[in-house]
């Protein structure tokens, strides 16, 4: 038990480091690091080189949504796959039965969307 | 001290949720719903880490992967979609805060009362959640065993999600 939980404590340091990092690079070592001359242009938001306009937090189209949930749903499936794949050895062909109707279900649910013609981006 | 054995797992576990109730008093006290959304992230990585300090690495990793990636992102989207740059005004102490109040202190001394009435499993052989097995095998075997059916319900509940998303998007397509 005792070397497991000494393995978490590199996962504890690991998230500190993570968030140390930014800060360090943002407002510690950066600023003693980087020249500092601010000009009108170089203050702006950079947004890929156009010139920024409106606020970035916009209303979202709903069709955004239908894709994030598609993305959970497929998400919630690989995950039920690992410790059917896990265990599978001591289950049987009946967890197989289980996992094929479970997966024919979200087929369904992906077909449907594609019949309604929801994942064409025009 | 304060009857708790200071163990590493206890001082983990009292870490753990001090930053989940940090996390949680942050999400319903933010005015911004963005920074809800954010907050409600970081309980369900606590979560996690408290499913990992139980020896259930498996359900760990799940809500890292599901809770803190997928939803947050699905409430941060359902979020974006509505209008949301209006703030909450500062509510005042009204009757209704206080009938709020005395609910949740009743519910907190009910679910203290039912978490104290149980047996809870002691000792090396009772604390193996897993029962020998390595985590994910432990819960393949559960799942499939013994709760085929809420397994298949799953199923069903996610493509009740899915039919939902499309309607809303396709009843905007035909806005256009």
């Amino acid at each position: 038990m005792s070397p497991y939980w000494n393995a978490y404590l590199y996962v504890v340091l690991f998230t500190l480091f993570g968030l140390l990092l930014p800060f360090a690079a943002l407002w510690i070592i950066g600023p003693i690091l980087r020249p500092n001359k601010p000009a009108k242009g170089k203050l702006t938001t950079y947004e890929s080189g156009l010139e920024p306009f409106g606020d970035a937090h916009v209303r979202y189209h709903a069709r955004y949504y239908l894709f994030a949930l598609l993305f959970v749903v497929f998400d919630v499936e690989t995950l039920f796959l690992y410790p059917w794949a896990a265990s599978f050895h001591q289950l049987g062909l009946f967890a197989l039965a289980e996992m094929l109707l479970f997966i024919v279900m979200l087929a369904i649910g992906l077909i449907y969307a594609w019949r309604k013609k929801v994942l064409e981006w025009t | 001290m304060l009857g708790l054995a200071w163990t590493p797992p206890m001082i983990a576990f009292l870490v753990i949720s001090l930053l989940i109730l940090v996390c949680a008093i942050m999400a319903i006290s933010f005015r911004k719903v963005i920074y809800m959304a954010l907050a409600i992230g970081g309980v369900f990585l606590g979560c996690a880490a408290v499913y990992i300090l139980l020896g259930a690495e498996f359900v760990g990793a799940a809500q890292i992967l599901i809770y803190a990636g997928a939803i947050t992102i699905l409430i941060m989207f359902a979020i974006m979609l509505t209008n949301h740059e209006a703030e909450e005004p500062p509510a005042a102490w009204s009757v209704r805060n206080i009938a709020a109040a005395v609910g949740c202190v009743l519910l907190g001394v009910t679910l203290y009362a039912v978490i104290r009435s149980q047996s809870w499993p002691h000792g090396a052989a009772g604390a193996d959640v897993n029962q020998g097995q390595s985590n994910p095998v432990a819960v393949g075997l559960a799942l499939f065993q013994h709760y085929t059916v809420p397994f298949e319900l799953v199923s069903l509940l996610l493509i009740v999600a899915l039919v939902g998303a499309v309607i809303l998007a396709q009843e905007r397509k035909e806005d256009e």
